[in-house]
């Protein structure tokens, strides 16, 4: 009797454990470490350009219809894959299968998904059926990890087995509210998470709304009011990843629940250096705080002077195709009261390699041949003499000389001071360490080159005010004054890079060079307060991009970041661009731009 | 006699030897391994005109093109370039990646690419006018050259152009098959890796997959390699050296023919 019962116990855990308990620990798979082969995947299978991959916060779905759920209490949150306009969202890590490889591989069927989902109309299981089919059609490699996830899912709750008896062509309504009540499936994409317009509009009619249990069902799968807005994950990046360093420790994680806690004050911000978390969390919420904030973080103004009261620019508009005329202030402003600044010490070796190898492609170096005296004897020309049929009437010119040469080139140097600058790359230095360090030393490398060029720096609040920063104009001497300018840069603001770099290009485009570089250096994202984030940013820099290219001018950017991001292609073209994460790389790297620039 | 296969993506057949009639130099450009020259070598054949290739490069010479002077036991003589072979004799002369050679280099070409097709060879003091039959082709990759780079206008507008890009799929296919023997299911696998993979003409990869690379990787696959290994080996391999990106490929393959292993 009595050993009966353990046994009963046993397999009674035995089905508890293995049926809630989805995770392999110890063969998860996390995205971080997967996101640049499955950034390349995704454009690889016609994944749109502009669009990125992100982690995708947890959504709540009530299952609680479920009674092995019920009994366990686990099931609740969900890390399902989803899609908006601007950008596809994973879960975090993986850890649904047996190994590593079925679980990279899951990230990989997620991705193809993506690619695929939007092509079909449908409901949710038609627009996943047809997605899931045609990969399995087209990529044969597809089908044996689909198999296996299938068949392990569905071990794990039978109530998922619903996908494997779809058939594409009977689906019907039915089999969609049949399926809204059950567990989400994994290998699926399900509706935008952070808008609950975006998940009206993604089923194509109302069919959820028929049948009997209509409102159950609805409840079931659309995510609780408390979740969608938690879930604010895209709110955070962009806020977040634009506060300075000092901030950003005490507000490690931001997350204000207003359907709970509608009485937030945004004074508590200042006032909670005792929390380990502080929540922030709709855009709304925080307009008021992040004011505050801009005040207490503004760039030394005593300095700063305003030259007129700016000027307006157009700003590209993807989503309404065209150009907001005179939308973006350009305020320029000049810095009075500097030191002058020698040249950095640490630096020297850094400019002393430039040098060698500046000196060493002999960019200025020109050949003269048939001289009749040089550096050296041309054997050609002799050999050629001593073929020539009349040598009274030919030259005796066997020699060949080197000329310096003049090139043809003006840079305008643009460098963006955003508040994201102040993210460290390494322990000692920022971002913004080594854009100051990159200017000091093309400055230095410039003159030595006697090339024309001008300094601008550049941060942004809303379209209505771009801080325009004259460091050094074509004009000016290059001295220890500008020095001085470079080394009082301080970050400040946001990103508005499509509007620094109309303003370059104009200034650029008034030089009278042959050649004309455009050199930007940057954390490389744009990024405002207003809209002008993500992809709405990315395409008002690449149209500027484009716009200057059309002037003739040469854009090339210089980012400095911990890791590439993939839109940098988009933006600036395979061959427009080079992400250095070790101040030590820049002597390679302006050498290099001028090889083949001057050639 | 054997023909050589080339087959027409559009009418480039039809202009070149419009060209070829009115006395008009040609200018192709088109990535590498599109069939450029292999449509010059066809278009040799059936004009009937012999192809001189020269693939230039930043040391390429004048004399390297028009002739030099060489020294024998017998003191000093001048032998003719490919260029000045072409002109004297009729030919084809197919400069291959032009904008690869030096400015200098290619000043010589001036005359004989507008109305007086003549080549002037200052070191004889020759002026030759050039042969009926004579015809400058040149090419260059617009993919990876820089903008500033690029060939001044004045010499651009002389020549009549082609543009030649990978070609479509089913056009592909039939490439691939016709050169490797491969069956069609294969083909067609391998034109939609490529196709695939010409997405991705971005930072990772130095060159898009050509059709030369993919009647390798058939060629492989007809010789009895597994069909992964076989694109493992010419086509992924050959693109990157960025880890990261060589398992994205891999992946991919794997994908489309599902490795044994
Ligand atoms: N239109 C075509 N017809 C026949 N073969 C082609 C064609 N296009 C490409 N190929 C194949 O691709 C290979 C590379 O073409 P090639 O002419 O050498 O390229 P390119 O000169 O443009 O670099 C050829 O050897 C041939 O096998
Ligand atoms: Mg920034």
């Amino acid at each position: 009797m009595l050993e009966f019962e353990e046994s009963i116990g046993k397999i009674w855990n035995h089905v508890l454990t293995k049926k809630t308990n989805t995770a392999y620990e110890d063969k998860r798979v996390f995205f971080e470490d997967k996101s640049k082969v499955l950034n390349i995947f995704y454009r690889l299978l016609g994944g749109e350009n502009g669009k990125e991959l992100h982690v995708t916060d947890k959504r709540f779905i009530d299952t609680s219809r479920t009674l092995l759920q019920k009994i366990s209490g686990s099931g609740k949150i969900f890390f399902l894959a989803w899609q908006d306009e601007t950008g596809v969202y994973l879960p975090s890590s993986l850890a649904y299968f047996d190994s590593h490889e079925q679980n990279s591989m899951m990230y990989i069927w997620l991705v193809a998904m993506a690619t695929r989902f939007d092509r079909y109309r449908g409901n949710l299981v038609e627009k996943n059926f047809h997605a899931s089919s045609e990969l399995l059609n087209r990529y044969p490699g597809f089908i044996a990890f689909y198999k296996k996830a299938v068949d392990q899912l569905i071990e794990k709750n039978e109530k998922l087995s619903f996908v494997k008896s779809l058939d594409g062509e009977n689906l019907t309504d039915e089999d969609y509210l049949e399926h809204l009540d059950l567990y989400p499936f994994p290998l699926w994409l399900y509706p935008p998470l952070s808008s609950k317009k975006k998940y009206s509009e993604f089923d194509d009619k109302d069919e959820p709304v028929r049948g009997n249990n209509q409102t159950e069902k609805i409840d079931t799968l659309k995510m609780k009011k408390q979740a969608s807005q938690i879930d604010d994950k895209k709110q955070t990046d962009g806020l977040l990843a634009f506060l300075p360093d000092a901030l950003m420790s005490i507000m490690e994680q931001v997350n204000v629940d207003r359907s709970e806690d509608d009485s937030f004050d945004e004074d508590a911000l200042y006032n909670a250096e005792d929390l380990d978390e502080i929540t922030l969390g709709q855009k709304k919420a925080n307009l008021n705080a992040r004011l505050k904030m801009d005040l207490d973080i503004s760039s030394n103004s005593k300095e700063e002077y305003p030259i007129g009261k700016g000027y307006f620019i157009d700003e590209w508009d993807y989503s309404k195709d065209k150009y907001l005329k005179h939308y973006v202030c350009i305020k320029p402003l000049i810095t009075t009261n500097i030191e002058p600044v020698a040249f950095p010490l640490h630096l020297k070796k850094i400019y002393k390699k430039i040098q060698a190898e500046l000196d060493l492609m002999q960019l200025d170096r020109i050949k003269n041949t048939n001289l009749p005296y040089g550096d050296e004897l041309n054997l050609d020309t002799w050999i050629e003499y001593k073929g020539h049929q009349n040598k009274s009437g030919h030259h005796q010119k066997f020699y060949t000389n080197f000329e310096r040469k003049m090139r043809d080139m003006s840079t305008l140097i643009l460098a963006d001071i955003s508040l994201s600058t102040e993210a460290a790359i390494t322990q000692e230095i920022r971002v913004i360490d080594a854009i100051k360090d990159s200017l000091m030393v093309f400055s230095e490398s410039l003159e030595y080159l006697e090339d024309r060029f001008a300094i601008y720096a550049f941060s942004s609040l809303k379209n209505t005010n771009v801080r325009f920063h004259i460091i050094k104009n074509f004009k000016e001497k290059y001295s220890d004054y500008v020095r001085g300018k470079i080394d009082n840069i301080k970050p400040g603001y946001y990103t508005r890079l499509g509007a620094a770099i109309r303003e370059s290009s104009k200034i650029l485009n008034k030089q009278q060079s042959l050649n004309k570089l455009l050199l930007i250096i940057s954390d490389g994202k744009p990024n405002d307060v207003d809209r002008y984030d993500g992809r709405y940013g990315i395409e008002d820099t690449k149209k500027a991009i484009l716009e200057a290219k059309k002037l003739g001018l040469v854009p090339f950017c210089i980012t400095i970041d911990i890791e590439a991001k993939d839109y940098l292609s988009y933006l600036f073209g395979k061959n427009g661009y080079v992400v250095v994460r070790d101040s030590k790389k820049l002597p390679k790297i302006l050498p290099e731009i001028y090889m083949s620039l001057t050639k | 006699m054997s023909k050589i296969y080339y087959k027409e993506h559009a009418n480039e057949v039809e202009l070149f030897e419009a060209a070829a009639s009115m006395h008009l130099p040609i200018l192709i450009k088109g990535p590498t391994g599109c069939g450029k020259t292999r449509f010059i070598e066809a278009m040799g054949e059936k004009l009937g005109r012999k192809v001189y290739t020269v693939v230039c490069h930043d040391d390429l010479s004048a004399a390297d093109l028009v002739g030099r002077h060489l020294i024998d036991e017998g003191g000093t003589f001048w032998q003719d370039g490919p260029l000045t072979k072409a002109v004297r004799d009729g030919g084809i002369c197919y400069l291959d990646e032009i904008i690869e050679a030096r400015k200098d280099t290619t000043v010589v070409l001036h005359s004989l690419a507008d109305y007086r097709r003549v080549l002037p060879i200052d070191r004889t003091g020759e002026l030759i006018e050039a042969h009926p039959d004579f015809m400058l082709v040149v090419s260059y990759n617009p993919g990876y050259q820089n903008v500033l780079k690029g060939m001044k206008p004045s010499t651009k507008q002389r020549f009549i152009s082609l543009s030649f890009t990978y070609p479509n799929a089913d056009i592909e296919k039939e490439i691939i098959i016709k050169e490797s023997g491969v069956n069609a299911d294969i083909a067609q696998k391998l034109v939609e890796i490529a196709g695939e993979i010409r997405k991705l003409n971005d930072n990772e990869i130095e060159e898009a997959v050509s059709t030369r690379l993919l009647v390798y990787a058939a060629k492989l696959i007809v010789k009895g390699f597994d069909e992964y290994e076989a694109c493992m080996h010419s086509i992924v391999e050959s693109l990157s050296d960025d880890d990261e990106v060589i398992e994205v490929l891999k992946k991919l393959i794997d994908l489309h023919f599902h490795s044994k292993s």
